[in-house]
């Protein structure tokens, strides 16, 4: 049997999964997002990184990204390494892809933050 | 031996230890021997003190009790090899700038050295401030004069040196109302150590200077002439000065060793090369003990003796309106001091020290009990103090010696060597005073084996930073005008502008690391104690000074404040855990 | 001297969703901030989860921000950067604010209202008494989360959390993202304070150890931060002699709570709420001086942004209708059991007042399962709802209308009581 903390909502179920054959068994939710947490936590786990980008602008040394959508938990620290080796050279928007497809994830790594507006704002 | 040393002897090892020996040497008493805790050891230098003797020289040692060695700058070059200097200053306290400062008065040339980063780093920044009437020390006593006179200078020294001193008072509280029948006593106490301003109050007067009393009173002594000074920033104030005024500053520089022939020093050994100086002067503070014997004149001994200090909240700064003390006037000679509430000339207010006995000279550290102690003893002074008003605490260590007196003198046996050594509360109060003598003692041995003519340059007047959030709003725009640093505020607690961290950097003893800054000009000594503008401060170092990042310290040494560069280095391979939720 | 209706005082999440709806109603309205860029803390929050409540989606800080900042900038709101406030007096007009900037030096600004939108500042390592040595090596979470995530260095590489509020726990995630070690996060209340969420994504996720009942007693080091010392605590937080044992790290990182910055409110004299450390207010989020208006987290410690914008919003608006027209206020005070909530915001309602909506946000004083809250005025219940669980570290929400017979001087009162049957929340 595992435990989980259902984070769906902020009840924070505790969540008890047995498996039945191929099937995972869910007891302890309080709804059905419970349940669909549980099984997507147990037979594929997923993230979203959020990190920052090295860049050459001394006022804005780093820039905020993140992937815009959940890669698989255990190639965090893979996409961790892409993200690191990128040097940003140009003012971009909120938004624009920095990583496309990064680590063949089909996920791509985006500024979360405007660079524009904080190279202007200085 | 004599009978005196052998009696003496006796009653120590009935009382501690039988394994303690007494020997007399240069008319000072000389401990040896083993026991087996500090408080022992203590105790029975504490016996042979004020004995008829010049010094006690306490060289017993504790069973397995490891005391640390002395702590080591990690920096060493040959930058002073073969230096020549008339003096050599060993201690960058207040009592060796105040030293150099006067000392620059003369055509001479002047090295202070410290073993720290930066000056004012051990008691000379941990202490309340005082300025202290000078009515507790034993009458006679070098203390009672230096600080009766050293209190008097202030007034002129600080402003020769820009430096705030507030003349806030001191009201000592009684609780009981016998205090009249004290007053002839006080009065006349007072009159034959010459403190003036020493007046008795009735409950209805006190409440008058301080309403915001928070225990049953009957009256209190007040003290006029009591002051208040921030430590650091006279001493940096001194220092500055010196240097301005010719004096040589080596910071991170340790002395090691001295060599000597026949009764003179010749050269002086340290991690930075070795100087030959004229003249040295031991203002070493709790190693005076250890530098005294380096030149083979140690005739007393240091024990270290620790305080701790609590800060509050500005907010509730004008609650007090100077020092409140819970009575230790009549225990004067007890030495350890009941410490107060002091109002701060930045405004926070101070709660403590208290005092202990202790191996370390420069263990630091603070600890829960002595904290909650001071709370509980000194917060119900004031109404409307509590623990949220906490800050920071810090603790302090004090250069005692067992005689508990200053000792301000030429030594008896070597020529070229002067001691200002046992400086201890009041020594702050005492500290322009104590200058003044050892610049009159320091001239006296120099002439004996060279001219000594007035520096015809000497200032002595030094231009503190300008403390923006003090000006009135005129003159701060037409600062900020001609500077515009000054307009941009990085410490938001306490309202300090990049322009004066930028004049901290580069003043006459340039502040590099956060801490030297915090003491100059503040950032950092707020409520939010540096969460802010922490990375400010770091980045405004890196940019006036060409460090990087990863080389800026705290307080010097190894007090790196990050480590690496993210990015840098590949972050770890391994993959996450948390495949399941066990 | 320059006038405006509305002066905002901090541009981060609530004080941009204030100057926003302000503008909106029309007001002069100016928004003050003492950074170069506005954003508020949002600008190191870089992790994701803002915006669930509003947007619907799990944006970053940044994001969250922006989204603020450019409807600011799309509405030519003006603003003033790298400027801070001195002195705050009271005028004929209003309120008069004493400024400091570089371009300017001193200035003078006059404003009809003032929103409070200061934000708050983390609890210290002095103020949760750690004793020992001061070494370089101990941070808030929040300077750290500068350090790292804007500035690009990385504080150490051997860490310990204390405190599992939310910001040591993304902190820990970060650190051990960019390659640190964190060795564990240390708790001295008996339950985590920060979300479930974060428990499990930043802890969980990579096995860092949350060890609950302990706490660090002393730092040791010169230098550099050597080690720490940590003990197990009892109920009263106090250290269980006999448990202390010693780890070796680098550093330590804070997330020991947050306190509501108000020290411009103080200037002022208005009323504080000691729970809170907040001023008091009315539904308006007006405090006791008025024209004066508090939102965001010098109001209140929030866990969510949303509501952060949603009382700046609140804020704004009524700052606004405060402008507008003047009336008079009747307050009427909201009785709680302290023993039940550990606050609640507002403290007042104003029964004269046009607008009959209330939001209220409040925290129970420890977990409580299946509790019923119910808000009301002697007999009229304005307000009633169960709660499968309530949680310190979650704020609730609740809205209710003004009305039936709510009469001055009797006090509204909140309170919380078993629940009749158990059942799932509303």
């Amino acid at each position: 049997m595992k435990n989980l903390i259902c984070i769906e909502c902020p009840i924070g179920c505790g969540l008890q999964a047995e498996k039945n054959g191929e099937q995972w068994i869910i007891k302890g939710n309080r709804c059905r997002k419970g349940e669909q947490f549980a099984i997507n936590e147990l037979t594929d786990p997923r993230r979203s990184v959020c990190s920052t980008v090295k860049t050459i602008f001394k006022e804005v040394p780093r820039l905020s990204v993140r992937t815009d959508g959940e890669v698989p938990l255990k190639s965090i620290f893979e996409v961790m390494e892409q993200i690191n080796r990128v040097i940003l050279e140009r003012p971009v928007h909120i938004g624009e892809v920095i990583i496309e497809n990064v680590c063949n994830t089909g996920i791509n790594v985006i500024a979360t933050s405007d660079l524009i507006y904080l190279l202007e704002a200085k | 031996m004599s009978k005196k040393i052998q009696a003496l002897e006796s009653r120590i090892r009935k009382k501690i230890s039988p394994e303690v020996s007494l020997r007399e040497w240069r008319s000072s008493i000389v401990l040896e021997g083993t026991v087996s805790s500090w408080d022992e050891l203590y105790t029975a230098g504490k016996m042979c003190a004020n004995q008829g003797y010049k010094g006690v020289v306490n060289k017993l040692k504790v069973k397995d009790l490891d005391i640390p060695r002395i702590k080591r700058p990690q920096l060493s070059d040959h930058a002073l090899q073969g230096k020549r200097v008339d003096v050599l200053i060993i201690g960058g306290g207040i009592i060796g700038c105040a030293i150099a400062r006067e000392l620059s008065k003369w055509q001479l040339s002047i090295l202070l050295v410290d073993k720290e980063d930066d000056v004012a780093m051990h008691a000379s920044s941990r202490n309340d401030g005082m300025i202290h009437p000078g009515i507790e020390p034993k009458i006679g006593s070098k203390k009672a004069i230096f600080n009766v006179r050293g209190n008097e200078l202030y007034t002129r020294v600080a402003q020769e040196l820009d430096v705030k001193v507030i003349r806030c008072g001191s009201s000592v509280l009684f609780d009981y109302k016998l205090l009249k029948l004290l007053k002839p006593f006080l009065l006349k106490r007072a009159e034959k150590m010459g403190v003036k301003g020493v007046t008795l109050l009735s409950r209805e007067e006190v409440l008058k200077i301080e309403p915001n009393i928070g225990i049953p009173i009957a009256g209190a002594v007040h003290f006029a002439t009591t002051g208040i000074v921030s430590p650091y920033k006279m001493t940096v104030a001194y220092a500055e000065n010196a240097v301005q005024n010719g004096a040589e500053v080596s910071l991170n520089t340790i002395v090691l060793s001295m060599t000597k022939e026949h009764n003179r020093i010749v050269s002086v050994e340290t991690n930075r090369g070795t100087v030959y100086p004229r003249l040295v002067i031991n203002a070493a503070g709790v190693f005076a003990d250890i530098v005294a014997d380096m030149a083979g004149d140690q005739f007393f001994s240091i024990h270290p003796r620790k305080g701790e200090i609590i800060f509050l909240d500005k907010k509730k700064g004008e609650l007090i309106n100077g020092v409140i003390g819970k009575p230790s006037l009549f225990q004067a000679q007890t030495n350890t001091k009941g410490g107060g509430v002091v109002k701060t000339v930045d405004g926070n207010i101070l709660i403590g020290p208290d005092a202990y006995e202790q191996p370390f000279r420069e263990d630091f550290s603070t600890h829960m009990d002595h904290i909650e102690v001071l709370m509980e003893k000194h917060m119900p002074l004031v109404k409307g103090l509590s623990p949220a008003d906490v800050i920071n605490y810090c603790a302090g260590i004090r250069a005692s010696t067992y005689e508990e007196d200053f000792i301000i003198e030429r030594s008896e046996y070597v020529a070229n060597l002067i001691h200002a050594a046992g400086i201890q509360s009041p020594g702050l109060a005492s500290a322009p005073a104590i200058a003044e003598e050892i610049e009159k003692l320091a001239c006296q041995a120099l002439r004996e084996v060279m001219e000594v003519k007035p520096n015809p340059t000497w200032n002595p007047i030094r231009k503190g930073i300008p403390e923006l959030s003090r000006m009135d709003f005129a003159a701060r725009s037409k600062i900020i005008k001609e500077n515009p640093h000054y307009g941009e505020i990085v410490c938001r607690c306490e309202g300090i502008s990049k322009g004066e961290i930028i004049d901290a950097i580069h003043a006459p003893i340039p502040a590099t690391t956060i801490d030297a800054i915090k003491r100059r000009v503040r950032p950092g000594m707020g409520r939010c104690q540096g969460g802010f503008c922490l990375p400010s401060v770091m980045k405004i170092i890196s940019e006036e000074t060409g460090l990087p990042m990863t080389a800026i310290t705290k307080k010097g040494n190894n007090s790196y404040l990050v480590v690496e560069e993210t990015k840098q280095t590949p972050t770890q391979t391994l993959g996450p855990g948390g495949e399941s939720h066990e | 001297m320059s006038n405006y209706d509305v002066v905002v005082l901090g541009g981060g999440p609530a004080g941009l969703a204030a100057a926003l709806a302000s503008h909106g109603k029309g007001m002069n309205t100016l928004i003050i901030e003492r950074e170069h860029r506005l954003g508020g803390i949002l600008k190191q929050c870089i992790h994701d989860g803002f915006g669930l409540v509003r947007f619907k989606e799990k944006l970053t800080g940044p994001e969250y921000a922006h989204r603020f900042i450019e409807q600011v900038q799309a509405q030519d709101i003006p603003v003033l950067l790298n400027t801070y406030v001195v002195q705050v007096d009271k005028s004929e007009a209003g309120f008069e604010l004493t400024v400091v900037n570089r371009q300017n030096g001193i200035e003078k600004i006059e404003a009809k209202a003032l929103i409070m939108a200061t934000g708050c500042r983390e609890r210290t390592a002095r103020q949760v008494f750690i004793n020992g040595t001061r070494p370089a090596g101990v941070y808030t979470a929040g300077t750290a989360q500068h350090l790292v995530n804007l500035e690009g260095y990385l504080p150490g590489k051997k860490c310990v959390i204390l405190g599992s509020g939310d910001i040591g726990l993304i902190m820990a995630r970060r650190l051990t993202l960019e390659g640190a070690q964190v060795l564990g996060v240390y708790e001295a209340k008996s339950t985590p304070s920060g979300l479930s969420r974060n428990i499990v994504q930043c802890l969980h996720d990579f096995n860092i150890p949350l060890h609950l009942s302990t706490t660090i007693t002393r730092v040791f080091g010169d230098d550099r931060v050597e080690a720490v010392e940590i003990a197990q605590v009892d109920e009263n937080m106090r250290p269980i002699a006999g448990t202390e044992q010693v780890i070796e790290c680098d550093t330590v990182i804070l997330s020991v709570g947050l306190i509501p910055e108000n020290e411009i409110a103080e200037m002022l004299g208005i009323q504080m709420d000691a729970a809170t450390r907040g001023p008091v207010v009315d539904q308006h989020f007006m405090t006791s001086v008025p024209g004066v208006f508090s939102c965001g987290n010098s109001l209140h410690v929030n866990d969510l942004v949303d509501y952060v914008s949603e009382s700046g919003e609140i804020a704004g608006a009524s700052a606004a209708q405060y402008v507008r027209e003047t009336r008079v206020r009747e307050l009427v005070e909201i009785k709680k059991d302290n023993q039940d909530f550990l606050y609640v915001v507002p403290q007042h309602i104003n029964i004269n007042t046009s607008n009959q909506q209330v939001i209220l946000y409040f925290r129970s004083r420890d977990i409580r399962e299946n509790m019923r809250v119910t808000i009301k005025s002697g007999d009229n219940v304005l307000f009633s709802r169960k709660y499968v669980i309530l949680r310190p570290p979650e704020m609730e929400r609740v809205r209710f209308q003004l009305k039936g017979d709510i009469p001055a001087g009797r006090p509204i009162e909140i309170t919380m009581e078993p629940a009749e049957d158990k059942g799932v929340a509303q």
